[in-house]
């Protein structure tokens, strides 16, 4: 099998995601798995009501022990956000934020959740009026306009970068960019206009956006404010291969039993299927998932 | 039930078939390439199985039609404008979960 492709490629390295990878692993499955170990919450956290060990186990060592025994199964870790997703073929497509491709048989969803909100003045009241969520959607209404995108990692740099395609000046606000270096390296050769070192304190408008007041004190004109806080998430990356939401809060993927989304070859698992938000409930989804994402790539290779 | 389904509408026959309709009409501004605009879809047409005889549901494709979405100052997809009697009567934008969307369509029963 080339490099660039696999069974199962996973998206997220929280507890979900490596259950997944071990237990996919485990049958033999070609496995990548895609994310930063930081983004998972169990990161910073402690650990004291997970079952079998008495100890309060360090979140951080528990991600590292997981990602050993997915390796001892053959699993590929790729420290890189995807930043695109597409079926084709009967076949997934990702995109890293390096800009590499790749093709996988299954892909299970496991990337938890994060704030997409700034919580700042304006925010709610311009909202479609010059504050947007997502820059693929929306980046064809700001033509020849100047736009700002605020945001530390690889949802809000590939963001800026997008824009460039369409706004007059784009410029990205960010306080210490975690990205890989080609992704920096494209940053710093691109027009992109870096404000460092400040974060977005109000925005300011009459009817629409006009501004952005920084935390350092200086005024930003723009016409627009995308707002683009750590990666990728389920509505930009699944969204568009027609997952369904759940009907409630329209924030968690549906799954069944088996984790299987609407989509065939899809599974989702962990926080993103909704609550509780326990490292057992993540594992277990994880295990499931893993399973039966290895057993559907190994049918669809046998028949 | 009603029989048309979610109605696509366009920049030509956005005035006859929204404006001047006798009916109250939600229109779902939206474009292939947005992802959350997918996942509302549905929900529209779930909308229009059970609220079809009282309201138009319309969707409008941003790409092919740019006049009305900028003679409603549109910036973001999907946007969602209920209209009654030709004027904008209230609208949500993102894409909201079904009982969100249900109240929303409510206001004008």
């Amino acid at each position: 099998m080339p490099e660039d492709t696999c069974d199962v490629a996973i998206i997220g390295r929280g507890p979900a995601g490596l259950q997944a990878a071990i237990h996919a692993g485990g049958k033999k499955a070609k496995v990548i798995v895609f994310g930063r170990p930081e983004r998972s919450s169990l990161y910073k956290a402690h650990v004291a009501n997970f079952c079998c060990s008495e100890k309060i186990i360090s979140g951080k060592e528990l991600l590292e022990a997981g990602k050993k025994q997915a390796e001892n199964f053959d699993a590929i870790f790729l420290e890189q956000d995807i930043t695109e997703t597409r079926s084709e073929n009967n076949r997934f497509t990702l995109v890293t934020e390096n800009g590499e491709t790749f093709s996988a048989t299954t892909l299970i969803l496991a990337m938890g959740i994060a704030r997409k909100k700034l919580r700042v003045k304006g925010e709610k009241e311009f909202l479609g009026r010059g504050v947007s969520y997502c820059v693929d959607c929306d980046a064809n209404f700001y033509r020849g306009m100047d736009v700002a995108v605020v945001g530390n990692e690889s949802a809000a740099v590939s963001g800026a970068l997008t824009l460039l395609g369409y706004a007059k000046k784009v410029y990205l606000i960010c306080r210490k960019l975690t990205i890989t270096d080609v992704l920096h390296e494209q940053l710093n050769h691109s027009d992109v206009r870096i404000i460092r070192d400040t974060w977005v304190k109000r925005i300011e408008g009459s009817n629409e956006v006009e501004a952005v007041l920084l935390t350092n004190g200086d005024v930003l004109k723009t016409n627009g404010i995308f707002v683009e806080l750590g990666a990728k998430g389920a509505m930009e990356l699944a969204a568009n291969l027609g997952v369904v939401f759940d009907a409630e809060t329209f924030s968690f993927i549906e799954t069944n039993k088996k984790q299987e989304t609407n989509i065939p070859g899809l599974y989702a698992v962990g926080d993103i299927t909704g609550q509780p938000w326990q490292i057992a409930k993540a594992v277990g989804e994880g295990c499931v998932a893993g399973m039966e994402a290895a057993k559907y790539a190994k049918r669809l290779a046998d028949s | 039930m009603a029989e048309q389904g979610v109605l696509d509408v366009n920049d030509d026959n956005f005035e006859s078939e929204i404006l001047k309709a006798e009916k109250p009409a939600l229109v779902d501004f939206w474009a292939p390439w947005c992802g959350p605009c997918k996942a509302i879809a549905p929900v529209m047409e779930e909308l229009e199985e059970t609220y079809g005889d009282s309201i138009i549901f319309a969707r409008c494709n941003v790409d092919n039609s740019p006049n009305t979405p900028a003679q409603y100052s549109i910036r973001a997809i999907p946007t969602l404008i209920l209209f009654q009697d030709g004027k904008v009567a209230d609208q949500v934008v993102g894409a909201v979960p079904k009982s969100h969307l249900e109240a929303f369509v409510k206001k004008v029963l």
